[in-house]
């Protein structure tokens, strides 16, 4: 009896606990849309209000008849949309042959990986900027997505790693038994059986990229900023103007969240993989 | 379809561990050969290295007559059935049976025709647009083995396909392997460490201890004159009953008591006359010991033993009894008869046996069946 009671009690805190993360979460996020659909003029008043006392789309018109920001929103998405299949096309080999033929160095192999994590974003900054400036790369597309492939491989990498841990070895074994090549087996076999955690990482790198600030305020300038770059421009270029700022951050946040809502059960489903096989 | 052999071939894992020492021998077109051994013993290793997955540390293998060592598994035309079954989970039955015609080439038409056949044979048919995940395990089982059958490979591998069903699907399936394999010819290898399995099922049965080849030879040949107390051991269920024990002539001494051992068996194997009045070790099989004053042998020789169980089975009733001899290891996991921490042998009683535990039973002992070991070698006496 004195367990059960525990127990539920135990429950209880973590589920309190649990809201409050989520609310941690989504309060700022919530905040962010009351504020963009309040009148500009109200969006400073003080006291703030957190809902809006009147709807308007004012600020959303203002971003949209923004010159620069539709080409910004173009540049990002082919700046994420590039850089998720050059960070797949390295990562997925990669950690399929980490987690299947694991060597005592494979560790060693995938926390160097994340040595470039370990150090501030920043501090990359400068080198990367004199990598870039003297491949001619500066202010180009494919500039930027060098530079944002090099900071999603290593998260893509652990996680795909942990995603093909839970891959039988088996698999690769019945396929070239069945008369692949080493190759074929991964390629017709093994990258099918394993998609939604390719998916899920390819979401991974795709917000790394899309919501990436810094390299992209160091190396672009104006052929291909990329979106939020634009939006803090609002608070600089064109004056104080959080109204628009909020609106911008709301649309361009939008095709992720719509993504993430749409693929909601394979990234459970897929975060959860290496649960549930053992 | 192929023979396959194997000369000296070695595997040492990581620079240490000797998984397999010079394993040698030869498998006939056609044959239905069966691996057997206790866990860890190196069947799964042994059968890797003839499919390719696994690296071969040293020695040479042949399937046909060419040499394949080197050979990359998708071009030794082998087809291999795995434990887990392996089976695609995004494709249906009908892609996984499908899947190694389309890798060789195929012709769409002709591969669907082989599929349809396949299919058939194994009882799929109506499964055959389902995916993995939906089937039973004896269904998954079948798949497994549709894929190896439907094309015509130089020779099946098998390690361990039944071990994941229960046990009355398991009998079912044995049966229907092994005449699957006969009408198909394939040459076949099939790992277990199930020797009931291994009995029933192999023209010849290979019997392996810690990577090391004990014996190979037809099932009842191992089981009339298994070559070493492991072989002994370790086929028959239960198992062969083992003491320490001494010759005295042609006196057998069992501890305190002593059979006569009939002149036709130092007749048939000299080795034994000239262990006389020597230590020897003495294997008694269980269908070898019966109540005396029941048993319908014709010509036994009497010993006393308490009896500590009675597990009554309807055919036949299987009694522990505690022999006052040393009782020996044949290192075999599987085959220790343990009460407690007491060693017994056991005795496949007739069923109109009347002892009860506590008892001492009047044992009838087979003496011309007796199995005749040096305790040195542990090699049999023949
Ligand atoms: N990749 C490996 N690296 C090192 N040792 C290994 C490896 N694979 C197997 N072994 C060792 O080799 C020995 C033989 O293994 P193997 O899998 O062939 O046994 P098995 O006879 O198939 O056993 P089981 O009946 O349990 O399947 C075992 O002791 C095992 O620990
Ligand atoms: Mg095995």
């Amino acid at each position: 009896m004195a367990e059960r009671s525990t127990f539920d009690m135990g429950r209880t805190i973590v589920q309190a606990l649990a809201l409050l993360l989520v609310l941690s979460f989504a309060v700022p996020y919530v905040y962010l849309v009351m504020t963009s659909l309040k009148p500009a003029a109200h969006v400073q008043q003080i006291p703030p209000s957190f809902l809006p006392n009147r709807i308007s789309v004012e600020n959303y018109l203002t971003v949209i008849n923004t010159q620069s920001m539709p080409r910004a929103f173009l540049s990002s998405v082919a700046v994420a949309v590039l850089t998720t299949i050059l960070s797949l096309a390295l990562s997925v080999p990669a950690a399929y042959v980490a987690a299947q033929y694991r060597r005592p160095i494979t560790v060693f192999f995938l926390l160097f990986a994340l040595i470039t994590r370990m150090v501030p974003a920043v501090s990359l900054g400068v080198p990367l900027f004199q990598l870039l400036k003297s491949l001619g790369l500066l202010d180009t597309t494919f500039g930027l997505v060098l530079a944002h492939t090099s900071a999603a491989v290593p998260l893509v990498l652990l996680l795909l790693a942990a995603f093909f841990d839970g891959l039988p070895k088996e698999m690769e074994e019945a396929a070239r038994m069945d008369g692949c090549s080493r190759f074929q087996a991964f390629l017709y076999i093994v990258v099918p059986v394993m998609k939604s955690g390719i998916a899920i990482s390819a979401l991974f790198a795709f917000i790394t990229s899309w919501n990436e600030f810094l390299y992209a305020l160091l190396l672009t300038s104006q052929n291909s900023k990329t979106a939020p770059i634009v939006i803090a421009e609002f608070n600089s270029v064109y004056g104080l103007s959080w109204g628009p700022m909020t609106a911008a951050a709301v649309l361009y946040s939008l095709p992720v969240v719509l993504v993430t809502l749409v693929l909601q059960k394979q990234i459970i489903g897929g975060l959860t993989f290496g649960a549930v096989k053992g | 379809m192929a023979k396959i052999s194997l000369k000296d071939i070695n595997k040492v894992y990581g620079d240490k561990f000797h998984a397999i020492r010079d394993l040698t021998f030869h498998i006939e077109d056609g044959e239905f050969m069966v691996f057997v051994g206790p866990s860890g013993c190196g069947k799964s290793t042994a059968l890797r290295m003839i499919a390719g997955l696994e690296k071969i540390t040293s020695g040479e293998l042949r399937i046909g007559d060419e040499i394949v060592n080197d050979v990359d598994p998708k071009d030794r035309d082998i087809a291999m059935v795995f434990q887990s079954y392996a089976l695609y989970p995004h494709k249906t039955v009908r892609e996984n049976i499908a899947f190694p015609l389309q890798m060789a080439g195929i012709p769409r038409d002709e591969r669907a025709r082989r599929v349809t056949n396949a299919a058939r044979v194994l009882e799929l048919t109506d499964h055959l647009d389902r995916k993995p995940g939906q089937l039973s395990g004896g269904q998954r089982q079948r798949v497994a083995m549709g894929r190896a059958i439907v094309r015509q490979p130089k020779a099946f591998l098998m390690d361990e396909p039944l071990s994941n069903l229960d046990a009355k699907l398991r009998v079912q399936m044995r049966a229907e392997i092994a005449s699957l394999q006969r009408r198909l010819g394939v040459t076949t290898i099939y790992v277990t460490h199930d020797q009931v399995e291994a009995m029933t099922m192999g023209d010849r049965v290979a019997v392996l201890k810690a990577g090391v080849l004990q014996q190979v030879d037809t099932p009842q040949i191992l089981y009339a004159r298994p070559r070493n107390i492991f072989v002994a051991a370790f086929i028959g269920s239960p198992s062969m009953n083992l003491y320490e024990a001494t010759l005295d002539g042609e006196l057998l001494v069992l501890g305190e008591q002593t059979l006569k051992v009939p002149s036709s068996v130092f007749a048939a194997r000299p080795a034994i006359r000239e262990s006389a009045n020597r230590p020897v070790i003495v294997g008694i099989r269980p269908e070898d010991i019966d109540d005396a004053s029941v048993t319908t042998k014709p010509e036994f020789e009497e010993i006393d033993a308490p009896v500590s169980l009675v597990e009554a089975l309807g055919a036949e009733t299987m009694v522990h009894l505690k022999i006052d001899a040393p009782w020996v290891d044949a290192g075999d996991p599987d085959a220790v008869a343990e009460i407690g921490d007491e060693h017994t042998a056991v005795g496949r009683f007739s069923p109109a046996t009347s002892v009860r535990p506590g008892d001492t039973a009047r044992l009838a002992i087979s003496a011309d069946s007796l199995h005749f070991f040096d305790p040195e070698t542990r090699v049999s006496l023949w």
